[in-house]
């Protein structure tokens, strides 16, 4: 076991040091982008775990809240001159705040009525963004100054660089919390919740609340990300920041890796964007990637159900356990 | 220490519980008994607050409790076990035992999940049913009486001082009846309270010190083992015109 978790560390570590020194070793403006938006995904994905994952409620809303945080930090940038760098982590306070009215409402519901509550969320929130035209642009969108520091604009070799680092703090973040939630008394309940919500509610959990909390933490990467995604691109507009499919990307990615586990979704993600990009580089701007995507699934559900990091622990524990009747007997 | 005051509860056209007065004494073994869809359970799922009563009212330590959640109810003191065995089946038996919480403050809330003290606690219930060796399983793995136990065993964790039993021998073989049984009597002489919804006659009349009987969701008798055994209602109730036994 001890050495089971040290090498888990050892492992750890070497992720860490590569995603550190990716951007001084890979030049490629192409692969530092692609880096950049599966570090995004994961963190997306790693988010929604913490409600959809833990505690098994399906949302497919959750691009609301990554749109969200973008428009606050496109607006606190544009009117106010607030580096999204900095504004991005203290706005998405707000949308967090917001999630958890919105939990409040939308977590009277449950199963399939929720995932459609989720959906009209965004779709709602799109209505919003586009109608507000004299805050939001309208379908125009916002664009925002090229991306810089303290007057300085930064060069098209380096400007990946910066996304990158702060992609990679908002990932660790985001994974820290994540296990930290996993190993309370609130991740516990959580777990609760999605096996036996009413046993839950019986043993003393306040459900509601827990709940609420769940998709308030959840919002709130979801938000962060957002935020630096729309400096990343310098633009958003409704259709694209407000999208289902954006929604959908995060939940597919967490269940191909694993739902309700720490690392599933990050691994989710390293295979699923990486592996998109190269389809869409290769076969063009086809709908090919999505048809791949669709295939992979499928693959994972007939023969993983439970995503690939479970069933991968499962085998090793069989292993284990054969091994150890081996050496009984 | 529990009254339940005129309680009704309707599910449709059909009244389950139709004005229905009892008390639990404080230091009791009390038997809820009845013929099937007397609403003994829907009793119970009143008081443990996961059915709102239409009229009447319920206090415990005479305070109201009849408009609180059941987390809050829980938290109160009160304790239940599902007719049904319900436990977090992808959950090791271990933390199965953990989940139940008394007190959750917000400190407690993002505190270690399994703690040191707890885990001590969980393990010393699970000796106490002898399924010590399966804390690290999975609790879909156990055999159906050994989930009763363990579901039994983690209500005791959040040290509920009224604990509701809903069947608790339903389905159990008479081994486990009898260690269900003693465990009762042994936590009931150390000062816990019970209330027992229980349709093994043998176990009630051995166990109860006091037993209410419901029929069409109104109390039709109340009294010692002895008495009830002998009141015509009762028997009229079990075996009169109609068709359910109750044993």
């Amino acid at each position: 076991m001890k050495r089971f978790l040290f090498s888990n560390r050892v492992w750890l570590v070497i992720a860490l040091i590569i995603l550190l020194v990716y951007p001084l070793v890979q030049h490629s403006q192409y692969y530092q982008h692609v880096m950049i938006m599966t570090m995004m995904a994961a963190v997306l994905a790693s988010s929604w775990n913490i409600l959809g994952g833990y505690a098994g409620y399906t949302s497919l809303g959750h691009a609301a809240f990554f749109g969200l945080g973008g428009y606050l930090v496109a607006l606190a940038h544009n009117q106010l001159g607030w580096h999204p760098f900095i504004s991005t982590w203290f706005l998405a306070i707000i949308v967090a705040g917001v999630a958890l009215i919105l939990g409040w409402i939308s977590l009277r519901t449950q199963g399939s009525a929720f995932v459609v509550v989720t959906i009209a969320m965004v779709f709602i929130f799109r209505l919003v963004a586009l109608n507000l035209s004299s805050i939001t642009n309208g379908a125009r969108g916002l664009t925002q100054p090229r991306p810089g520091w303290g007057g300085v604009q930064w060069s098209p070799e380096f400007i990946k660089v910066p996304f990158h680092y702060i992609m990679l703090i908002l990932l660790c973040l985001t994974i820290f919390i994540s296990w930290r939630i996993r190993q309370s008394k609130f991740g516990l309940g959580l777990i609760a919740i999605r096996e036996d919500e009413g046993k839950a509610e019986a043993v003393g959990i306040n459900t509601m609340l827990y709940k609420v909390l769940a998709f308030g933490f959840s919002a709130y990467f979801m938000a962060v990300a957002g935020g630096i995604y729309s400096y990343f691109f310098t633009y958003i507009d409704p259709q694209f920041i407000f999208d289902v499919f954006t929604g959908v990307t995060m939940v597919l990615i967490a269940i191909l890796g694993g739902r309700g586990t720490l690392w599933g979704p990050v691994l989710g993600a390293f295979i699923m964007e990486p592996l998109g990009n190269w389809v869409i580089g290769t076969f063009g701007g086809t709908q090919i990637h999505l048809a791949v995507f669709g295939g992979i699934l499928l693959a994972v559900m007939l023969f993983m159900p439970q995503g690939i990091l479970p069933t991968l622990s499962d085998a090793t524990k069989q292993r284990k356990k054969a091994r150890l009747a081996k050496v009984q007997s | 220490m529990l009254e339940v005051n005129r309680l009704s509860k309707a599910f449709g056209g059909i009244k389950a519980v139709d004005g229905c007065s009892m008390g639990v004494e404080r230091g009791s073994i009390t038997g809820l008994i009845g013929p099937n869809g007397s609403g003994k359970t829907t009793l119970f799922n009143m008081i443990t607050g996961f059915y709102k009563p239409d009229s009447g009212s319920i206090a415990f330590n005479h305070r109201p409790i009849d408009s609180l959640l059941p987390s809050q109810i829980c938290h109160r003191g009160i304790g239940r076990t599902f007719q049904i065995t319900r436990l977090f089946w992808k959950m090791t038996v271990l933390e199965n035992m953990v989940v139940p919480v008394r007190h959750t403050g917000w400190r407690t809330l993002f505190s270690q999940g399994v703690k040191k003290h707890e885990e001590q606690r969980a393990m010393e219930l699970l000796d106490l049913i002898g399924l010590t060796k399966y804390h690290d399983e999975e609790a879909r793995k156990l055999s159906f009486g050994q989930q009763k136990l363990v579901e039994f065993a983690a209500i005791l964790m959040s040290d509920p001082e009224l604990i509701l039993l809903d069947e608790p021998a339903g389905g159990v073989n008479p081994v486990m009846i009898e260690k269900i049984m003693g465990l009762v009597d042994d936590l009931n002489q150390k000062g816990k309270t019970f209330l027992v919804v229980e349709h093994n006659m043998r176990l009630v009349m051995e166990l109860c010190q006091h037993i209410v009987v419901l029929d069409h969701g109104q109390k039709i008798a109340e009294g010692k083992p002895a008495a009830i055994q002998n009141d015509p209602l009762v028997l009229e109730a079990y075996l009169g015109s109609t068709d359910h036994a109750g044993s």
